[in-house]
């Protein structure tokens, strides 16, 4: 997937251009409207990052003049979380748009989202090592071996596992799982995913469901040695 | 229009000084005017009594001649009086009255005004008829008196009431002017008051003491507004003090670690951990900031925007159901009581119930029942949450919804509660027209907030 930056400061833009390249991204990198908007406009992105505050001509007025001539799904950034900037944003074209401090998680999962926009249906069977998810009868089994899931831990396994191999953030898992759109303080997730890790990981020697502190979950068969985490 | 009070009071008072001398003055002229006519008319009955008197005694012609001499002594020559007698006899006859002018004397009845000569003013009449006798036939009596000396009179009389007026008018002008001046000056002392207020004397107040009782109110306003910016004022400080202090913990933990980190070599895996820990501290702090913007929103009186009518009880169970692994684990079940529809703002309501329900749960013990307690009411719809607890006393009670207000301190800084739930709770009412409310009855605490469909 080819992905434009258009970011001023500094900081954002270098620590956007290596993550988002280490995700396996092609990355381009404009620091300011004129340059994001001919670059925009001159080669094809799959997806655009796109700031709001930008020296010389701002974010909005970009993607005006990109919207003229292509459909390239945008990204809005801003700092400033107005009802207004984000009507105004989403009215100018906008697919999707995120308030600074936003996490770098977020911003993947967005990308991803808009990147899987229309693509053929999922799997119904999903298999994380010998984690075996149906999701149609909505069970799962390690080897031969079925899990006891509750309604609930089910649809947080089955999230986890359709996303396998990505770090999920608490907000996104709350999102996916329980539809939950505002932020919480709660430590629900925590508690979930601790349910769901003694019956899921608990009695088997290879770990599937690791914690990347800080960041959130992932489902995934390591190779590592299995017990270190915690 | 940026007028001076005093001035309009003073035009005020001159146009009511107007009135009252115009009319009054109306008044007078009229009454002088009717006063003066009566004593005309009376000199003039008084005259012709005499005349008659002296007309009626005459029989004879002789007699006649020496009634001629008494009336011309009546009669001055300025003829300013006039007198006739007049009848079919000319022997029998007084006074100069030619052609038409003995037509229209004859013509008289009674009192009456009449012209006598073009060159002067209407002259007022009386007329009688004395009945004859002896040899003296009947004769019609006229007499006449001069109305200019009435006229002038009149004359000067408006002129002086008029200048009158005018003085007073421009004195009561001038006096009220000064009057109200005078009057408005405990207005000037307010202001000069008022202006004395600054940020940094905040609690100093208007003295409705030495106000005047028509001041009092305004002044007591005044105050009451002086008392809410001031509230607003210091809450702000505090708030921004609080902010200072939340935000310093998690600052002072990233500054540390890292520096501790960095001033030895350290191994990927344990400068991989200083990381995860700045993360975890940082995802604390955007916490923090995302929440007080969400607060200063509110502040700003920002409205639900997506405010659509919805059943409560679902949106609820949907907060209870994402609760649940958490109630699970310290053995709590929740119950929904009632029903309720309002126009909410789904995902802000959401947010202030799970605040509500983890409030809740913090502050009572494993095992026990919560009650989400939904009401219908006139304005809107009331939303409670109760659990078993020990009471909070009043004091807590009507602080529990400040912000970083924590009755139990050292349970504050457990990291996942930083001390803005209630406040987001109350937040999220206000942008629903609605508020929030707290109390402690016996072993159980009630928590809630209410939402009002008035826009």
């Amino acid at each position: 997937m080819r992905i434009l930056i258009v970011e001023d400061e500094v900081k954002t833009a270098d620590y956007l251009h290596r993550g988002l390249t280490e995700q396996g991204y092609a990355v381009d990198l404009a620091r300011n409207g004129v340059d994001g908007r001919h670059m925009a406009l001159t080669a094809d992105y799959d997806v655009l990052v796109l700031d709001v505050m930008l020296p010389g001509i701002d974010g909005f007025e970009v993607l005006q003049s990109i919207r003229a001539h292509k459909q390239t799904p945008v990204i809005m950034l801003t700092a400033r979380d107005r009802v207004n900037d984000r009507v105004h944003g989403l009215r100018a074209g906008a697919d999707d748009y995120l308030v600074k401090p936003f996490s770098f998680l977020e911003l993947v999962a967005r990308l991803q989202a808009l990147n899987r926009r229309g693509r053929a249906q999922e799997p119904l069977d999903l298999m994380v090592g010998d984690l075996h998810v149906d999701l149609l009868n909505r069970r799962a089994a390690r080897g031969a071996q079925r899990l006891d899931l509750t309604a609930k831990e089910f649809s947080l396994l089955a999230v986890l596992a359709r996303r396998q191999g990505e770090i999920l953030s608490k907000t996104s898992i709350a999102e996916m799982v329980w539809d939950i759109t505002f932020d919480t303080n709660t430590n629900v997730v925590e508690v979930a995913i601790k349910r769901l890790r003694d019956k899921l990981d608990g009695p088997f020697e290879r770990k599937l469901l690791h914690t990347i502190r800080g960041m959130g979950y992932v489902l995934e068969a390591r190779d590592e040695e299995p017990g270190i985490e915690p | 229009m940026n007028r001076s009070l005093a001035v309009r009071l003073a035009w005020m008072f001159a146009l009511a000084a107007l009135t009252i001398f115009l009319l009054v003055g109306v008044a007078l002229h009229h009454v002088l005017s009717s006063e003066l006519g009566y004593h005309e008319a009376a000199e003039l009955a008084t005259r012709m009594e005499v005349i008659q008197h002296l007309v009626s005694r005459t029989t004879t012609l002789e007699k006649w001649l020496r009634v001629h001499e008494k009336l011309d002594a009546l009669a001055p020559g300025d003829a300013s009086t006039r007198v006739w007698a007049l009848s079919r006899d000319p022997l029998f006859e007084y006074g100069d009255a030619p052609g038409t002018l003995r037509t229209r004397l004859l013509s008289a009845r009674g009192l009456d005004q009449m012209v006598l000569s073009p060159d002067r003013p209407p002259y007022r009449i009386l007329a009688r008829t004395v009945p004859a006798a002896g040899e003296r036939p009947e004769v019609r009596l006229v007499v006449a008196l001069d109305t200019a000396r009435f006229r002038a009179t009149m004359h000067v009389f408006a002129l002086a009431l008029l200048l009158l007026c005018s003085l007073g008018v421009a004195a009561v002008a001038g006096l009220g002017y000064w009057i109200a001046r005078v009057g408005l000056g405990p207005l000037n002392r307010l202001s000069e008051e008022a202006r004395q207020i600054r940020p940094v004397n905040l609690s100093q107040r208007l003295a409705t003491d030495r106000c005047p009782t028509e001041l009092t109110h305004m002044a007591a306003a005044f105050n009451g507004a002086l008392d809410r910016l001031e509230d607003a004022y210091t809450q702000l400080q505090s708030f921004n003090a609080d902010v200072a202090h939340e935000l310093r913990t998690p600052l002072t933990n990233l500054i540390g670690q890292t520096q501790v980190a960095l001033s030895k070599e350290r191994s990927a895996p344990d400068l991989e951990d200083v990381l995860q820990s700045n993360l975890e501290e940082l995802n604390r702090l955007r916490t923090i900031v995302n929440d007080m913007l969400f607060l200063a929103r509110a502040d700003q009186g920002a409205a639900a925007a997506n405010a659509v009518p919805t059943p409560l009880v679902p949106e609820i169970r949907k907060t209870v159901e994402f609760m649940e692994f958490v109630l699970d684990d310290v053995g709590m079940k929740v119950r929904i009581e009632g029903e309720a529809r309002a126009a909410v703002d789904a995902s802000l309501f959401g947010r202030a119930v799970t605040n509500l329900l983890q409030n809740a749960v913090q502050y009572s013990s494993p095992g026990a029942e919560l009650v989400v307690r939904v009401e219908q009411d006139a304005r809107g719809a009331r939303v409670a949450v109760s659990n078993p607890g020990a009471p909070i006393p009043p004091e807590h009670l009507e602080r529990l919804f400040d912000r970083f207000y924590r009755i139990d301190e050292s349970r504050g800084n457990s990291g996942e509660n930083h001390g803005l739930g209630l406040s987001i709770v109350k937040a999220v009412a206000a942008m629903h027209n609605g508020a929030v409310f707290a109390h402690s009855a016996g072993n159980m605490n009630t928590v809630g907030f209410t939402i009002s469909e008035a826009a």
